[in-house]
């Protein structure tokens, strides 16, 4: 057969293909074209999962009669300064979505710019442009998608149900609603509003908090901590959950790169890094960050769907979020999620188990936390009380008092069952697991010492050659220097393969090969060392288990002061190496409202 | 079958196969031991499929006949009989007990039939030859410890035993590493070893040849194949597998031209090493050497701990230098050495040391250093 060129219909639906995939990929490319044209409100309608209607409303700035037949041809925008791909500052650049949209379905725009009188609207059926005609339309444009993929059979046939569309669609919107809280939004399915967002006034710190957490739930709000850092001309904002509020995915996280959302690896990878120490493997946490980048040192052509970005600097970018986290985090050390606390509030409240489920939804760890909180209380019958070591309380009192008064974690008043200590605090209670706290303090106390004096390296008398494959031996020599300040020595060994010169004296006779491997396969997917870290940190906390107070011994009044008094003083306290709280605080009213006194 | 036997030589065979048997098993014939009685013996053959000990004992048998019964059960309770009993052992009619009577005592334990039972293949071992048992157990002590544990690197599990000339004269070599450290022993080779193939000797085939060599001075008869090796003690005979693989060629290793020479008196050294490394952190056990003319200082510093030194005289003229070393390496190999002085050959802080006995040329350790 002849090679020929294709016809122009066939290749706005072979782009369609890469742009279009759902229909909440429509939704996302209109929704951010009435962003882009500088809207204040956008409102979003769809029903049959898109499938059969879709519309975006919004107040931008609109298009003329003429603007209209452009804005459908291919590769044809206003969004572009020049010819300049390396300074984009909008959303969309590449005017490919509405040609690709219009290849695929039956397309109505209708708009009128701000200082015009007139109002045009334009019909497209498969890529079939009628003439423009005058309607009646306040300002702004309206986009209407009918039939979505009726001219691509195929694709139509691998579109989920309808109601797993529409939340995709409603996800889409969601993401790009995080990040501009100066945009009101608002989405309707089949008649039905889905949700709506107010444009937010205050568009500093208050305003983008409000915003996250009505898309992210009130929970997020209350457990999150702002990041703000900067640094060399790039800047990370945003909030991040506390190590106890952690979900089983990591769905939850949401990376907007210069007000885009992306789903990029080196940002996943450098979010685990920073929360390493403190969640377990299968936990993730929940966040939202921005980066802020100046366009020129990003580069967001990577992909149709725009949901990758390229960094000048991945080094610099992946430090700024780790460091960002990472101090953010250490200021919170003494913030378990409130969650905690509410859910051991839930926990005595009569009839309590009906709540304990709520705790459960958004953390496994609470229905623990609630039942350890609860068990001690159950058992304490008049027979059982002397479990409570009160050791010296009744002498102590009037010093617990100023304890009590001048540090954040109180008084030690006594200990239950040889597991918790309750320490009365200026305001309210708390209880603490001896164990995890005593636990994360020797952690803590490791790594401090492994950071402070390196890692001591067993040289190998017979080095260990590893067969990686081209690839992974050349992500592994990139970040060399990295690996050897971990205590892994490497070089490069012909194409291909690495040859391991020192391990970490830490690690004694391990599996070289394994680790080797894991690293290479976590860099082509994290782009950061996490198992070495991971299997360094396994001795430190496996000492520090084993270095620590266990559930079960007796401590006397002095020693329990002497740990909330560590407590106070050690960054990330809070929280045991695996994500669970190491302590709860009641406040005052709380138990108040417990006892129907408030 | 139906025997008599002294609960004392039974305990004895017992001892020595029953630890061939693996505590847990997914066969379970594996966990048994094969006693066969015929003409005045009985013998007991006990596996993990690897390796096998036969073993055989005098008996007085009444009726000949073989089965199996679960070896370390057999075990606790024949250890548990009184000194000197006689043991009676006799198959229940359908053979699926056997009643064990001692004094007062009865037990009845299941069986498992004898033809379930695996028997390792009769292979020809052309290679022969005969050692004594006090140079065999020298080989395997000087050796052993250098062993890897790390199984992926399988072919570093055992003992390299091959031929190999030392100075013109041929001898057998025993070599071991787990890629830190290397032990390299040797002793003159004995008659029909020339030509044997070098072989990979198993951990567990090693420990168990050396319990049944303990205390032992005469002659052990050993023949080996590529794949198997047999040690023929007279009334015991432990066959094994010989790991499949190739073992480094660990000559490379071992350095040449390390010209500063370091004498240190063994036993001070290891006491020192012994005392500073009390500070050193419980997982990588660093302890620093800083040497200088006539003088070692061995320190550590852990921050928990604190810090400690402790300086010992020794024999160096060299320049001085600083390196570091795992302390629990350096008293395993320092362990080794019986004469009084520890020669440590050092080039650099960086590159591997070898320790030798002066007055000892037969062994050699390589020890790896530490960066810290």
């Amino acid at each position: 057969m002849p090679i020929r060129r294709l016809p122009e219909g066939t290749i706005n639906r072979i782009a369609a293909g890469e742009v279009v995939e759902r229909p909440a990929s429509v939704i996302k490319e209109l929704v951010e074209n009435a962003i882009d044209a500088g809207a204040k409100s956008i409102d979003i309608e769809m029903s049959g999962g898109g499938r059969d209607f879709i519309s975006v409303t919004d107040d931008g700035r609109g298009m003329a009669r003429d603007d209209l037949l452009l804005a459908i041809e291919r590769h044809a925008t206003s969004k572009l300064v020049g010819d300049d791909l390396l300074n984009i500052a909008t959303l969309g650049f590449r005017g490919e979505a509405l040609p690709s949209i219009a290849a695929i379905s039956r397309l109505t725009i209708a708009s009128r710019p701000h200082d015009a009188d007139d109002a045009w609207s334009l019909h497209v059926t498969a890529g079939k442009v009628k003439d423009p005609e005058p309607t009646a339309f306040g300002k702004g444009t309206r986009v209407e998608v009918r039939d979505l993929f009726f001219a691509t059979p195929a694709r139509l046939k691998f579109l989920k149900t309808d109601r797993t569309e529409t939340s995709q669609a409603a996800d889409a919107v969601k993401h790009l609603a995080m990040s501009r809280p100066d945009i009101g939004f608002s989405f309707t399915d089949s008649g039905r509003p889905v949700f709506r967002y107010g444009a937010e006034e205050d568009l500093l710190e208050d305003g983008s908090l409000k915003r996250l957490s009505a898309v992210m739930g009130r929970q997020f709000s209350e457990n999150a901590i702002s990041v703000a850092v900067k640094k060399d001309g790039i800047s990370l904002r945003g909030y991040a959950g506390l190590p106890t509020f952690n979900r089983g995915n990591a769905q939850a996280q949401y990376l907007f790169v210069n007000g885009r959302p992306v789903r990029d690896r080196l940002l996943a990878g450098a979010v685990r890094g920073a929360y390493q120490d403190f969640l377990a493997r299968n936990r993730h946490p929940v966040l939202a960050l921005f980066l802020d980048a100046p366009a020129e040192r990003v580069d967001v052509n990577v992909h149709p769907a725009k949901t990758e970005v390229r960094f000048r600097e991945a080094g610099l970018v992946r430090a700024l979020i780790v460091t960002g986290l990472r101090d953010a985090l250490a200021k919170a050390g003494h913030r378990a999620s409130s969650s905690v606390a509410d859910a051991a509030l839930h926990a005595f409240r009569p009839g309590g188990g009906a709540y304990s489920n709520h705790g459960q939804r958004f953390n496994s760890g609470l229905a623990e936390a609630a039942a350890a909180f609860q068990s001690p209380f159950d058992h304490l019958a008049p027979g059982a009380r002397d479990t409570v070591n009160t050791d010296g309380v009744v002498g102590e009192t009037q010093t617990g008092g100023a304890l009590a008064d001048n540090f954040p974690l109180g008084a030690a008043i006594g200990q239950l069952h040889e597991t918790f200590v309750v320490a009365q605090t200026a305001d309210g209670i708390v209880i603490v697991d001896q164990h995890a706290a005593h636990e994360r303090l020797v952690y803590e106390r490791v790594k401090k010492a492994l950071a402070h004096d390196g890692v001591a390296t067993q040289g190998l008398l017979i080095p260990e050659v590893v067969e990686l494959g081209e690839d992974g031996a050349a992500r592994l020599m990139a970040r060399v220097e990295e690996f050897a300040g971990l205590g892994l020595v490497m070089e490069s060994f012909g194409p291909g393969a690495v040859i391991v010169r020192e391990v970490p004296a830490l690690l004694g006779d391990t599996d070289i090969q394994g680790l080797v491997r894991d690293l290479a396969d976590e860099m082509a997917e994290y782009d950061s060392a996490l198992s070495l870290k991971d299997r360094l940190d396994d001795v430190c906390s496996t000492m520090a288990c084993h270095g620590s107070v266990r559930a079960g011994r007796r401590l006397t009044q002095t020693e329990m002061n002497a740990l909330l008094r560590e407590m106070e003083v050690t960054p990330h306290a809070g929280q045991c190496n695996h994500g669970r709280p190491t302590y709860i605080e009641l406040k005052l009213p709380e138990i108040e409202r417990l006892f129907g006194r408030r | 079958m139906k025997i008599t036997i002294e609960q004392v030589a039974l305990l004895s065979a017992l001892s020595h196969v029953q630890s061939v048997v693996e505590r847990r098993n997914t066969i379970p014939i594996l966990s048994n031991v094969l006693m066969s009685a015929e003409g005045d013996k009985l013998a007991l053959t006990a596996t993990d499929l690897d390796m096998a000990i036969d073993e055989s004992v005098t008996a007085d048998v009444g009726q000949a006949g073989a089965t199996t019964v679960q070896a370390h059960l057999l075990f606790d309770i024949v250890r548990k009989l009184p000194d000197g009993s006689q043991v009676e052992l006799k198959l229940a009619g359908d053979a699926s007990r056997l009643v064990l009577k001692a004094g007062r005592s009865t037990f009845s334990l299941p069986c498992l039939p004898r033809e379930d039972f695996p028997v390792m293949g009769e292979d020809e071992l052309p290679c022969k030859f005969s050692i004594g048992a006090p140079e065999l157990r020298r080989l395997i002590d000087k050796s052993k410890f250098a062993i890897s544990t790390e199984e992926t690197r399988y072919y570093l599990n055992g003992i390299y035993l091959h031929d190999a000339e030392s100075g013109g004269v041929a001898m057998l070599r025993a070599v071991a590493t787990d890629g830190h450290r290397l032990a390299q022993v040797e002793t003159p080779l004995p008659d029909g070893a020339a030509g044997m193939p070098g072989v990979i000797i198993p951990r567990k085939a090693v420990n168990e040849v050396r319990r049944l060599i303990e205390g032992r001075e005469d002659e052990i008869a050993a023949s080996l194949s590529d794949t198997r090796i047999r040690f023929d003690l007279g009334e015991a005979v432990l066959t094994s597998k010989l790991i499949d693989g190739t073992f480094p060629d660990y000559s490379r290793v071992i350095p040449e031209g390390n010209d500063k020479e370091l004498d240190v008196g063994c036993g001070e050294f290891k006491a020192a090493v012994d005392r500073v490394s009390t500070i050193s952190t419980e997982k990588s056990r660093a302890i620093k050497l800083g040497i200088g003319a006539g003088r070692l200082e061995l320190s550590a510093t852990s921050p928990d701990s604190g810090t400690a030194s402790e300086e010992i005289p020794v024999g160096y003229g060299g320049e001085t230098m600083e390196i570091g070393f795992n302390s629990k390496y350096l008293l395993d190999i320092t362990g080794q050495i019986d004469g009084e002085t520890a020669r440590f050959s050092l080039a650099d802080a960086v590159s591997p040391a070898i320790i030798t006995d002066p007055e000892d040329e037969s062994a050699l350790f390589v020890l790896m250093p530490m960066r810290v």
